[in-house]
């Protein structure tokens, strides 16, 4: 906590004055005793409270004087939007003594980047497991505040907070803006370790923050996964330039024994490009899911599944045959068309799902969104095989968290490969 | 799938099996074409077109999918200068398809 809405630097208190905004013991509104300062930064100051109402801890939070407030009333209203676990909650906000304040849920635990600290200091590594299952939580984390319309700007793992009962919470919504403020996201704010080209550069397209969170969950994939930091600190112009070379550190770079289709994972998060980038967390987070399934599955102990989805007999031998060439083991089921496709799904969720685009019945993009609204495939990697996709069709396909190949003479060589991406090393 | 054999042999089988298919294929393509059920038609060549090109047969997906672009073009509702074009790629897809399994044979 101790960047607290810093901006690009860490900066004094706004007023000079050095004095902590609330005394201990203090009562904010007539409920709220202020028990200690947990938490400091430039913009204000974040104190645990007891609630003497409803008789619990919470989190009271601050500016300094003279610091514009207008910032935690934004961060109090997006966190209005969000119902979700792995959101930090607010209860209500006000005005104590001319300081506006925001009361929040008191969550308790060890930050992310403690914890990375911790196990740096004993030379130790986040299984691949454990880093993937983090990983899903802030995913859908930001997924969600990415479908209230905001992008939270601020992601990095002094922000993820590892609470009791496994729970992983996103706090720290200070930099939050929705997507159309359009000026707001010109303004550079951040942690620049995580921050992403564009948003250094305050060339953030409009409607396109989310990708900017998208790029930070890489930046903190990268971290958990290798150990250390994708770019070392420095300057901000250093860290630009490091940040858009077109050769960028590979998680592989220092574990070499994980799977390559992560190692692209993560590349394809932390890319310079936005548009290279997965559309959204939503998309991550589906990914992350099937790399999750299929690495907790134990490698080896689990049976690589695959459904093929074709209407066309011809197509699913050679696509059984192509699977077979690359995972001899691999438990095969097809089916011709759509609504069993989804039956077979919601009976059991497959590892790989080859779908044909176009079916009898509910075409395969229609499969895809079914799976997607009604989350049956999350841990599944959805893979479609057309033989006449137009480039809508694939840029809607990349938006649903699906990967295209075609039909043809190299779909062999394209599947056999992307199924030896996903299979080595995905055991933990 | 059948068991026995290398993956290479079970590869090579059924595109030997799929070649000796293709001149069948193509004949019921032709028998919808007559038909006029152009939209049945279009469907046929989409899966031809899909299948032969992923067996490696280029020559019989191309002739199959430029009958299916044809079809699309025009709504499934073929004029005279679109029935001519198909049927001048049945006889480029017939001739694909008796090469194709004549040398698989």
């Amino acid at each position: 906590m101790k960047d607290f809405h810093q901006g690009l630097t860490e900066a004094p208190p706004a007023s000079g004055d050095p004095r902590p905004v609330l005394a201990e013991g203090e009562v904010v509104a007539e409920t709220y005793e202020v028990r200690a300062l947990i938490g400091a930064g430039g913009m204000g100051e974040v104190y645990e409270a007891h609630d003497r109402v409803l008789n619990r801890r919470v989190a009271l939070k601050v500016v300094h004087p003279g610091v514009a407030a207008d910032f935690l009333l934004r961060e109090g209203r997006a966190l209005a939007a969000i119902a979700h676990p792995g959101v930090v909650a607010v209860h209500t906000m006000g005005m104590h003594r001319g300081v506006p304040y925001l009361v929040l849920e008191r969550v308790r635990g060890l930050s992310l980047d403690r914890l990375l600290d911790e196990r740096r200091g004993r030379g130790e590594r986040f299984g691949m497991v454990e880093a993937l299952e983090l990983l899903v939580f802030v995913a859908d984390a930001l997924a969600v505040v990415h479908r209230a319309g905001l992008a939270h700007r601020d992601v990095k793992p002094g922000n993820v907070m590892l609470a009791p009962g496994g729970r992983v919470v996103l706090m720290d919504f200070g930099l939050v803006l929705p997507y159309a403020d359009r000026a707001g996201h010109q303004t550079v704010a951040g942690s620049l370790q995580y921050m992403a080209p564009e948003a250094m550069s305050g060339e953030v397209v409009e409607g396109e923050a989310n990708l900017v969170d998208v790029y930070a969950l890489g930046v903190l994939a990268y971290e958990l996964l290798a150990g250390v930091a994708p770019f070392d600190g420095g300057e901000p112009l250093e860290l630009y330039r490091a940040k858009t070379r077109p050769q960028l550190p590979r998680v592989r770079d220092h574990r070499p024994e994980l799977p390559p289709i992560l190692d692209d994972f993560v590349a394809q998060l932390m890319s310079a490009e936005p548009h290279d980038r997965p559309a959204g967390a939503d998309v991550a987070l589906w990914q992350l899911r099937a790399m999750r399934t299929q690495a907790g599955e134990g490698g080896d102990k689990h049976r690589f599944s695959v459904l093929i989805v074709d209407d066309d007999a011809d197509m699913r031998t050679a696509l059984a045959l192509y699977v077979q060439a690359a995972a001899p083991d691999a438990d095969i089921e097809s089916t011709a068309d759509g609504r069993r496709a989804v039956r077979a799904v919601r009976r059991r969720v497959p590892d790989l799902l080859l779908l044909d685009l176009d079916l009898p019945d509910i075409n395969g993009i229609e499969v895809c969104m079914l799976l997607r609204g009604m989350r049956l495939g999350d841990g599944c990697m959805i893979v479609s095989v057309s033989g006449r996709a137009t480039r809508a069709d694939v840029e809607l396909l990349q938006e649903l968290g699906v990967q295209s190949l075609s039909k043809g003479p190299a779909l062999m060589k394209e599947l056999v490969e992307l199924i030896q991406r996903i299979r080595p090393g995905m055991s933990p | 799938m059948a068991g026995g054999g290398s993956i290479d042999e079970l590869l090579a089988a059924a595109r030997a099996q799929y070649a000796a298919t293709l001149p069948g294929k193509v004949a019921a393509l032709e028998q919808i074409v007559r038909q006029a059920a152009w939209p049945e038609a279009r469907r046929a060549a989409h899966k031809l077109r899909g299948s032969a090109s992923t067996y490696d047969h280029v020559a019989l997906g191309e002739s199959a999918g430029a009958i299916e672009e044809v079809l699309l073009a025009c709504s499934d509702t073929p004029d005279e200068v679109a029935r001519a074009k198909i049927e001048a790629h049945l006889v480029e897809a017939r001739a694909a398809a008796e090469q194709a399994c004549g040398e698989a044979r």
